[in-house]
């Protein structure tokens, strides 16, 4: 039996784009560290006893290991440290990296700092940096960068699922107006209004069926937290830890269109899955977290999600992959509202990566750290309002996911017994 | 493993570089101050020459340089790919060395977007429909853009060819190539998605004309 994972505290810089004050990973990093000590007194840097860094790209600020300026600042010298790249699930690959540090018993306290500096250049040389995860060799310059890609695999996914633009623009409103609850959200930082399906609607065509307002916000940010053993968390926060229950991470296909018949995947799922339109990383990393957490009926059993909401329409594709509905449910739950903070497993409550931002490798620890706040109550602390708490959470799944579909983690979480 | 002769670069002649290609290299290049006087940003110039080494690969690309495209194929369960893999997919072949087959010039759409935005070096072809489709009987899709067609037409399962640059402005690239709507296609009818494709890349057409 390995050990239980739990987080003991975690915390974000604002997430902004351009001239904020935020501007330094190492005092992001440094300042996220000084909330957690506020908030968890008895937490200590020195207990730590391995650091992961969390970053995706060195093209935004062309500093090579740069983890090694945020761990120096930090005063961590002589700690062992290493960094974990894995594209837009970078940061869910480094909580997965640091909850199998403690479940092999070799780490006991593991603190994890993310973070991206995506607004170095302009928005357009910004996508076709991103785009240099693609398979450069076959895919770059012929026109596309991630969000004509996903703006592909959506439009035949809508079709299949008889889900519509509306549909999907519901998710896009939802999460911008979560953010307006969350004084760190980029979405309250910069635009700051609260949005409604026409909104999205009428917002300018990125690549169809995605508009301005279904796609994330690129961002500059950084997120901290801290990944410890069970002993650890009664030590230092025995009534605000929560658990790692399941763990879970996938792979596909870097290029999307090497799916429609790939044989690993009709082996796991039978042919024509995933298709170019269904998540089958994010299938096969929440089956292995759902078996882990003993989850079998996920609608039901888990409370709320922090999920990678790209785009809008990945959303809805990510509640499928979920199994929170199906291709004959698919456009009625969406219809119906049920993630909305009022429906039956609201998701990002936080704002998700469209309304609290997308700093690449902060990312998936922002979507952690949220998680952390709803099951340990601090939502009222955390955010402008209790508005978007959900009441009495017990059960939340995070989700991290990378390229286009390329890697996917997931992850359940529960309120410490 | 058997090793294999190195490669010289490049055989005579053979070379083709624009002299505006040339490295540049990294400079600090200027700086900005608040206006509260409280904060500074350098900018900071960098401009690389890359060398993709295509290796096992080369041939995929050689071979647009003569308009054509080549695949792979696997020898022992017969799976076939554009864009190549060198070594089959299927765990049960063992990794298998695939072959090089001339792909025809034919191909159907999986699926298609119509793009208002794009990277910074695509800008100015916007509105582009980008397409996955399958060249002849190959397992993968390959993702270009379909060409030929007003940007609301795009049809799931249309029938392509593929066009190639003029032989002297190919540079061994995908971009080399795209698809057209094959021979006897007819646009299909306006329906009401297609009026709203139509009118949401009405603002990019102007977008875009307005660009230096």
């Amino acid at each position: 039996m390995t050990r239980k994972v739990c987080i003991i505290g975690g915390a974000t810089t604002p997430f902004d784009y351009g001239p904020s004050g935020w501007e330094n990973p190492e005092n992001g990093a440094a300042e996220c560290v000084r909330e957690v000590q506020e908030d968890v007194p008895e937490f200590h840097l020195r207990d730590v006893d391995l650091m992961v860094y969390s970053h995706f790209s060195v093209h935004f600020a062309h500093q090579l290991a740069g983890e090694w300026i945020v761990h120096d600042h930090l005063g961590l010298v002589g700690l062992p440290h290493f960094r974990v790249e894995n594209g837009g699930n970078t940061g869910g690959s480094a909580l997965y990296a640091a909850a199998l540090a403690i479940m092999s018993g070799h780490h006991d306290v593991v603190g994890i700092v993310g973070w991206e500096t995506m607004d170095s250049v302009s928005q357009s040389q910004g996508s076709e940096f991103i785009a240099m995860a693609s398979d450069i060799r076959y895919e770059l310059l012929v026109g596309g960068i991630y969000p004509i890609y996903y703006a592909a695999m959506a439009n035949k996914w809508m079709r299949e699922n008889r889900v519509t633009e509306e549909d999907v623009a519901a998710i896009g409103a939802k999460n911008r107006n979560n953010a307006m609850d969350n004084p760190k959200a980029q979405w309250y930082r910069t635009e700051h209004r609260h949005i409604t399906v026409d909104d999205v609607m009428g917002s300018k065509l990125i690549a169809y069926p995605i508009k301005k307002y279904d796609c994330c916000l690129m961002s500059r940010g950084v997120a901290f937290m801290v990944v410890c053993t069970e002993e650890y968390a009664r030590k230092v926060n025995p009534d605000g830890y929560v658990t790692i229950d399941g763990i879970g991470l996938s792979s596909c296909t870097i290029r999307a269109g090497d799916r429609p018949n790939y044989p690993a995947w009709a082996e796991r799922y039978g042919p024509g899955y995933p298709d170019m339109t269904e998540f089958g990383a994010c299938r096969q990393s929440a089956d292995f977290a759902y078996r882990m957490a003993g989850i079998d009926d996920p609608l039901h059993q888990i409370d709320f999600g922090e999920i990678h909401d790209a785009f809008s329409t990945s959303e809805a594709q990510i509640y499928k992959a979920l199994y929170l509905t199906d291709t004959d449910g698919v456009a009625q739950f969406l219809r119906d509202g049920e993630t909305e903070l009022t429906g039956s497993i609201p998701m990002n409550p936080g704002g998700g990566l469209m309304g609290y931002g997308h700093p690449v490798g902060a990312t998936g620890l922002m979507s952690a750290v949220e998680a952390y706040y709803q099951l340990c109550g601090m939502i009222p602390k955390k955010h402008l309002s209790k508005r978007t708490e959900v009441p009495d959470a017990g059960c939340g799944i995070v989700n991290s996911h990378a390229g286009t579909g390329t890697s996917i983690s997931n992850f359940i979480l529960r309120r410490c017994a | 493993m058997e090793d294999r002769p190195k490669p010289k670069f490049p055989a005579e002649g053979q070379v083709n570089l624009p002299t505006e290609s040339a490295e540049t290299g990294l400079e600090f290049t200027g700086y900005e101050i608040s206006a509260d006087g409280n904060y500074f940003n350098q900018f900071m110039h960098y401009d690389q020459l890359y060398r993709l080494r295509h290796g096992v690969n080369s041939r995929f690309f050689m071979e647009l340089l003569n308009g054509r495209i080549f695949g792979t194929r696997c020898p022992r369960c017969g799976d076939s790919f554009v864009p190549p893999r060198t070594n089959c997919w299927r765990l049960d072949c063992r990794l298998q060395p695939t072959e090089w087959v001339e792909f025809p010039p034919t191909a159907k759409v999986h699926t298609w977007t119509v793009a208002g935005w794009s990277g910074r070096s695509s800008l100015k072809r916007l509105p582009l429909v980008l397409v996955y489709a399958f060249i002849g009987d190959s397992k993968v899709a390959i993702a270009n853009e379909l060409h030929g067609i007003e940007p609301w037409q795009a049809e799931f399962g249309m029938p392509l060819k593929v066009v190639f640059r003029n032989a002297g402005e190919r540079v061994g690239a995908v971009t080399d190539f795209w698809f057209e709507p094959a021979d006897g296609w007819r646009p299909p009818r306006m329906n009401a998605e297609r009026k709203r494709i139509k009118a949401l890349v009405e603002p990019v057409y102007a977008w875009v004309a307005t660009m230096k």
